[in-house]
């Protein structure tokens, strides 16, 4: 029995055109910017036919881009069979992938701006794969709607039945399919505005989008005719300093206010659904985005503060998750870019119900405190005191540098702590941001205890547990606890627990 | 922090160190005799000299006889039935501790040297983490890859 063979909605090739073009982009303009501006103002034109090599040769790649990229979408089908999905692709080698649906991981959606108006999405079908890098996953770029949810169903069919029953009836059981699939999928969490705004005002994007620029500018300094500009820029300065700092002022909100859009943009109507074994996440305006998330892969829960959202009471949570492509840019799942840490217990504790989000923590003994610092001595002694010498009057104030680190090692002392419950450690270190990293036993990979000369001496010991993340390890690490502290995580995570026998 | 692992690292690993100690120690004197030349060449101050003839012989002191030693003394592991211990370090002390059931594969390997000296290096990694034990004799390093490799199979666990 031959099973029904489906082909990609046509945008595909428009798609994959775009995206070609996206790779070639920086090569395409640095080539063609270089022999505009080599002429000296001599137009391409004026130097005949030898001038237009480089157009000819971007337009082969261009029409030979677009070739391929119809191509690519022509020789793509996917069919259901024997419990798999089948791919069968290729641009010159014809290449065949087939994808039991037990290994199917998750299925991501993605709505971009070309698939929307047509109710298409794209589909990620994550498989727990350890392929090599980029090779992983099975990417349908456009595919309608229905058929996405229909892929769904014969996965659920499919993993619930062993897939037998799919094979006697055939398409028969389509309907039966629809009536087996129907699974509670309950939302828990919807962000409001204001959570958005604050989110996106709060976001560290702007660094991002600064060095987006800056990347941008060294793409283009090829172009950029250096000269004209230094005469501008000795123009320039002759205005004044006022008029340079507001200037970069006023680069510094552009770049803000755009990666305040940006974040709006991509995290508008976040919501978190669930139902029995999938936490799924959608969110985005363009380009709507879709992840689900197996509750059997995740690792451990991190909630994340940087100080301002500290002050405020908001958290980030994430959530680390096994398995996932390298390279991946959503390997930490963000359960929640940003929430009130008051109203995030309540849901983490409706979808975990196995956890304790709240549990007392073990601080960091009070003569530990020194070690937060002191290593730091090693650099600022000498800096400082270079600096003070050079720079003699105003390089005294590099001495401020002592209380400030000081001041940070006291608040880093302060958050340090643990918990160990029956089947659960938590830990608690700040960064400059406050970490909480929230471990199932069964989850850790591994325990480490670190001592140092200094630490023995003081009884102190740093604990470090190692969770999978992605295709890694993250490692989640108190320090200077007391030793007899770090025995007793030891001896928690110890399965045998000899020493307590001893 | 009281009960250490029980066993030790073969005393032949102590060897190893000694030799790699020497090897580092010989390129470092290559350099210090190359700087020399140069210094001698350019009529350099005679205490250049000085530091150049210092420089190996600390660092030979260093890496051939004292860090080998105090490692040697600090590696202790033990494989039990359900979880394997690590302790080792130069100046920090680092004590592991992996569950059998987190262990996914075991790996030896010997380089020329180990060969020599009939010894073998075992990693033991996990899902997420490494770990090596770097001088075991190549008959227990076999052996234990294997019972590791026994004892992992034993309890199945997701991830």
């Amino acid at each position: 029995m031959s099973e029904m063979r489906y082909k990609l909605h046509p945008i595909s090739a428009f798609l994959n055109f775009i995206k070609g073009l996206r790779e070639l982009i920086f090569p395409f303009i640095i080539i063609f910017g270089v022999n505009l501006f080599r002429g000296g103002g001599e137009s391409i034109a004026d130097r005949g036919w030898q001038g237009l090599i480089p157009v000819l040769i971007g337009g082969v790649v261009l029409i030979f881009m677009l070739i391929s990229g119809l191509i690519k979408w022509h020789r793509f089908v996917y069919w259901f069979e024997e419990g798999e999905l089948r791919i069968e692709y290729g641009l010159f080698v014809k290449k065949k992938r087939y994808i039991p649906f037990e290994r199917i991981q998750s299925l991501d959606y993605t709505e971009g701006i070309f698939h929307r108006p047509l109710g298409l999405v794209k589909v990620k079908v994550e498989t727990a794969g350890t392929g090599k890098i980029g090779q992983a996953d099975v990417e349908l770029t456009a595919i309608p709607r229905e058929d996405a949810e229909r892929i769904e169903k014969k996965m659920e069919y499919a993993k619930r039945h062993n897939w037998e029953p799919i094979l006697e009836a055939g398409e028969a059981v389509t309907e039966e399919v629809a009536e087996v699939s129907v699974k509670a999928v309950k939302t828990v969490y919807r962000m409001s505005l204001k959570e958005l705004i604050i989110l996106a005002t709060t976001s560290g994007g702007i660094g991002v989008v600064i060095s987006a620029v800056a990347v941008f500018l060294s793409q283009f300094s090829d172009l950029i005719p250096y000269d004209a500009i230094y005469q501008e820029v000795i123009l320039f300065l002759r205005f004044g300093y006022l008029i340079v700092a507001l200037t970069i002022f006023l680069i510094l909100l552009l770049a803000w206010v755009i990666s305040i859009i940006l974040a709006i943009f991509a995290n508008y109507q976040f919501t978190i659904s669930t139902d029995e074994d999938h936490i799924y996440i959608s969110r985005g305006l363009l380009e709507k985005k879709k992840v689900s998330v197996p509750f059997k892969r995740i690792q451990g829960i991190q909630i994340s503060q940087n100080p301002l959202r500290e002050w405020f009471g908001y958290a980030t949570v994430t959530v680390e998750s096994a398995g996932g492509t390298l390279g991946d840019k959503d390997e930490k799942i963000r359960l929640f870019p940003l929430a009130r840490k008051t109203a995030i217990f309540p849901i983490l504790s409706e979808l975990f119900p196995d956890m304790e989000w709240e549990p007392v923590m073990k601080k960091a003994p009070k003569r530990s405190v020194h070690f937060f610092y002191r290593l730091d001595f090693f650099w600022m002694i000498p800096v400082a005191g270079l600096v003070s010498y050079f720079f003699y009057p105003y390089g005294l104030f590099s001495l401020l540098i002592f209380p400030i680190v000081i001041l940070f090692a006291v608040w880093q002392h302060r958050t340090a702590g643990y918990a160990l419950t029956r089947k659960q450690l938590t830990m608690e270190f700040r960064t400059v941001s406050k970490h909480a990293f929230f471990m199932m036993k069964k989850r850790i990979q591994a325990i480490e205890v670190t001592q140092s000369y200094f630490q023995r001496r003081k009884n102190l010991a740093s604990i470090q547990a190692t969770i999978k993340s992605g295709m890694l390890g993250a490692a989640a690490r108190v320090d200077h606890m007391e030793e007899q502290d770090a025995s007793e995580v030891l001896a928690w995570y110890e399965p045998s627990d000899s020493k307590a026998a001893k | 922090m009281d009960q250490q692992p029980k066993n030790q690292i073969s005393k032949k690993g102590l060897t190893v160190w000694r030799v790699y100690g020497m090897i580092e120690t010989a390129v470092i004197a290559l350099i210090a005799g190359a700087a020399a030349a140069v210094t001698y060449f350019f009529d350099g101050p005679w205490w250049l000299y000085a530091i150049y003839a210092a420089f190996p012989i600390v660092l030979g002191f260093l890496l051939i006889y004292l860090f080998p030693k105090i490692r040697w003394e600090r590696w202790r592991y033990e494989v039990r039935e359900q979880e394997i211990e690590l302790q080792h370090g130069l100046f920090i002390v680092k004590r592991t501790l992996v569950p059998m059931v987190r262990v996914q594969h075991v790996d030896t390997e010997q380089g020329p040297i180990l060969r020599k000296y009939d010894l073998a290096e075992i990693s033991i990694s996990t899902a997420a983490t490494t770990h090596t034990i770097p001088a075991l004799i190549t008959s227990e390093a076999d052996e234990m890859r294997n019972r590791i490799s026994v004892l992992a199979r034993v309890a199945e666990d997701d991830v």
